[in-house]
């Protein structure tokens, strides 16, 4: 019994993988292998020479102190609208699986955001925290908190934070529904019978049999939020102000396409293709694995 | 050591579903009362209605003389074993059973030595860092077991503990069970829906059939006066015989075409309906001794005794015979079989309850 699929023709199937093959090609390997070219050069302001230069634009990169301090920003940037987006579905999750009545409303409504496009959500946020119409500065205002992020670097990373976050939260809570939907009624009612409260039950019983679902998520959170949340920033501070919400995919863009260094900009996204490489290989190591509790 | 006092206890859910019509029990102190049905019966419900995993719609539940209608799970001080176990796979055995101990703010110490103790009693003690996927079914229930036993409540819930295991295995744990029970000496409610787990473990009884309790009583009670049709169905492998009669006139009850009188009543009665269990009957050797003759469609010896089953004339179901021993009966034939006196039943189709009737 011959077990391998047999095909009658020889070249049948490298055409029929071919479609797939092109693709991933012409749209990946292909300008990934521009970068790395174009890593290793040093172009005139003009485009008219190129200079083949080793590795100095990796060493200009990591001798630039405001690279790294972009690097340290992505990486505040990511954990907290991680833990902003997947605390603030977990919150919403557990709450929707207690709903009885009208529950399908309740969830689409929360899936809804999903379907908004980053910069639209970014829009979004942008003018409901604008500082001269929108209604949340506004409101602060009344509170007493002088809201600009036009000016407060600090202000305006918490406005890119909470956009970002909001984009992923519908993302999140599908799986975490899933996830509590999961843990068998009967562990939750053992607990009870051995006398913990509803908080205790949470962090003793179903959090712990959530690790799964909450490790997978954490991982994708990042991959989101450190390459997916360019058009969230563009369309809202554009990095500003003073580089305050600059993250390295930023960068990438406003060295090269604004500051038209290009070889630094390659060698950024070199090492934003690395950054990509390692999390896929941690994700395929532990995640496709189930996460043992 | 405790009680339970069940007073009008009903269950009505949202969409107005009634699972309980109203049941009334008195629990004593120690007893292992079997709560025994068919699926839906209201069995499991009443059962988690004395946990306090559902609501109580109407009457009381009161344990040792409290009533904990309104009691969190948790304040009532029992133990549950599950059908699943509900063991927190997440756990070491040992930190399965410490759980509500820790929940209950026992100290490190004690806690120890409790589950210890327990792990002792269970043969446990050599699994307390496994985690429960690395147990064996009869394992996992033994922790289970312990979970319950290690906390000292006031009150035992089975919950059809031994459905998830191989037969053999059921008949080894129904004994550690109740040899459990007794040594602990606690108050222990059990539902089951297999008859012979529930005759054997009960003090006391409950058939429940459609949400309201059918009989309570011991399993021999039970067994030798059931008080309806459903409940002499229920209990007892095979099942009770329902042969129907006529009535003569004087109110004369007799099988049909069988001129021997059975029993008289004074015509109250709608259907009058003969209940003898199949090891109530014996072969005899001619048809003039006997109350049926038995066509024989199929015989099963099971070595210790021979199960025959058939037909007779003027009867709509099948009926079985448990005959001492082994036999040399063929399919095909005819078989004169009488009744043992002592043991007729007589119902009353037309509501399932027993008769009225002199014999």
């Amino acid at each position: 019994m011959q077990k391998r699929v047999t095909f009658s023709h020889r070249y049948l199937p490298y055409l029929l993988v071919a479609p797939q093959i092109i693709i991933t090609v012409i749209f990946f390997i292909w300008p990934a292998g521009q970068a790395v070219v174009q890593s290793v050069l040093v172009e005139d302001a003009f485009g008219l020479s190129t200079e083949f230069v080793w590795f100095e634009n990796y060493q200009e990169l990591f001798a630039d102190p405001s690279y790294l301090q972009t690097f340290y920003r992505t990486i505040v940037f990511s954990f907290s609208t991680a833990a902003l987006a997947m605390g603030f579905s977990l919150l919403l999750a557990v709450m929707a699986d207690r709903i009885i009545k009208g529950e399908s409303v309740y969830k689409t409504m929360l899936i809804w955001p999903y379907a908004v496009a980053p910069a639209l959500a970014g829009v979004l946020w942008f003018m409901m925290f604008n500082p001269t119409i929108g209604i949340i500065s506004f409101l602060l205002g009344k509170v007493g908190v002088s809201w600009n992020h036009y000016l407060n670097g600090d202000q305006a990373f918490l406005l890119v934070v909470i956009a970002a976050a909001w984009k992923q939260i519908s993302y999140n809570f599908v799986f975490f529904l899933a996830g509590l939907q999961a843990v068998p009624r009967s562990l939750i009612e053992a607990a009870a019978i051995d006398g913990a409260g509803p908080f205790r039950r949470f962090w003793s019983i179903v959090f712990p049999l959530l690790s799964p679902t909450t490790f997978f998520l954490l991982v994708v959170n990042l991959v989101y939020a450190f390459f997916d949340t360019f058009a969230v920033i563009h369309a809202t501070t554009q990095g500003g102000p003073a580089k305050a919400t600059e993250i390295l995919v930023y960068k990438v863009f406003n060295d090269g396409f604004i500051g038209l260094d290009l070889g630094g900009s390659a060698a950024q996204s070199v090492v934003l293709m690395v950054i990509v490489i390692v999390l896929t290989i941690v994700q395929f190591k532990y995640v496709e694995r189930k996460v043992a509790y | 050591m405790a009680t339970i006092k069940i007073d009008g206890l009903k269950k009505r859910y949202a969409n107005g579903f009634e699972a309980i019509h109203g049941i009334d029990l008195d629990v004593a102190d120690g007893e292992l009362v079997v709560i025994v049905g068919p699926s839906g019966c209201g069995k499991s419900t009443l059962l988690r209605m004395v946990a306090g995993l559902e609501t109580i719609t109407e009457g009381t539940l009161s344990i040792d003389g409290t009533v904990v209608n309104d009691h969190e799970p948790g304040q009532r001080d029992i133990a549950m074993v599950f059908q699943n176990y509900a063991l927190y796979p997440h756990m070491s055995v040992f930190n399965n059973m410490a759980y509500g101990l820790r929940n209950r703010g026992v100290g490190r110490e004690e806690i120890k030595r409790k589950v210890a103790d327990v792990a002792a009693i269970l043969e446990l003690g050599d699994l307390l860092d496994r985690k429960p996927a690395q147990l064996s079914g009869g394992q996992r229930q033994r922790v289970a077991m312990g979970r319950a036993i290690v906390r000292d409540p006031k009150v035992f819930l089975f919950d059809e503990p031994l459905s998830n295991l191989d037969a053999k295995l059921r008949v080894q744990m129904r004994i550690e069970i109740k040899r459990l029970q007794r040594r602990l000496g606690t108050t222990s409610l059990y539902v089951t829906h297999d008859q012979v787990e529930a005759m054997t473990l009960a003090d006391r009884l409950v058939v429940m059939n459609a949400g309201r309790p059918e009989q309570i009583g011991t399993p021999m009670d039970i067994y030798t006066n059931p008080a309806s049709m459903f409940v002499a169905g229920f209990i007892g492998s095979p099942a009770m015989n329902f042969l129907a009669l006529e009535r003569m006139e004087g109110g004369r009850l007799r099988l049909p075409g069988s001129e021997a009188m059975l029993a008289e009543d004074d015509g109250s009665n709608g259907a009058p309906v003969l209940g003898i269990r199949p090891e109530h009957m014996r072969t005899v050797g001619t048809a003039a001794d006997a109350d049926i003759v038995l066509s024989v469609d199929a015989i099963e010896p099971l070595g210790a005794d021979t199960l025959v089953y058939g037909r007779a004339l003027g009867q709509e179901g099948e009926i079985v015979l448990r005959l001492g021993g082994s036999h040399s009966i063929g399919e095909g034939d005819n078989l004169p079989v009488a009744f043992d006196r002592n043991h007729l039943h007589f119902f009353d189709r037309a509501n399932g309850r027993r008769a009225d009737v002199r014999t």
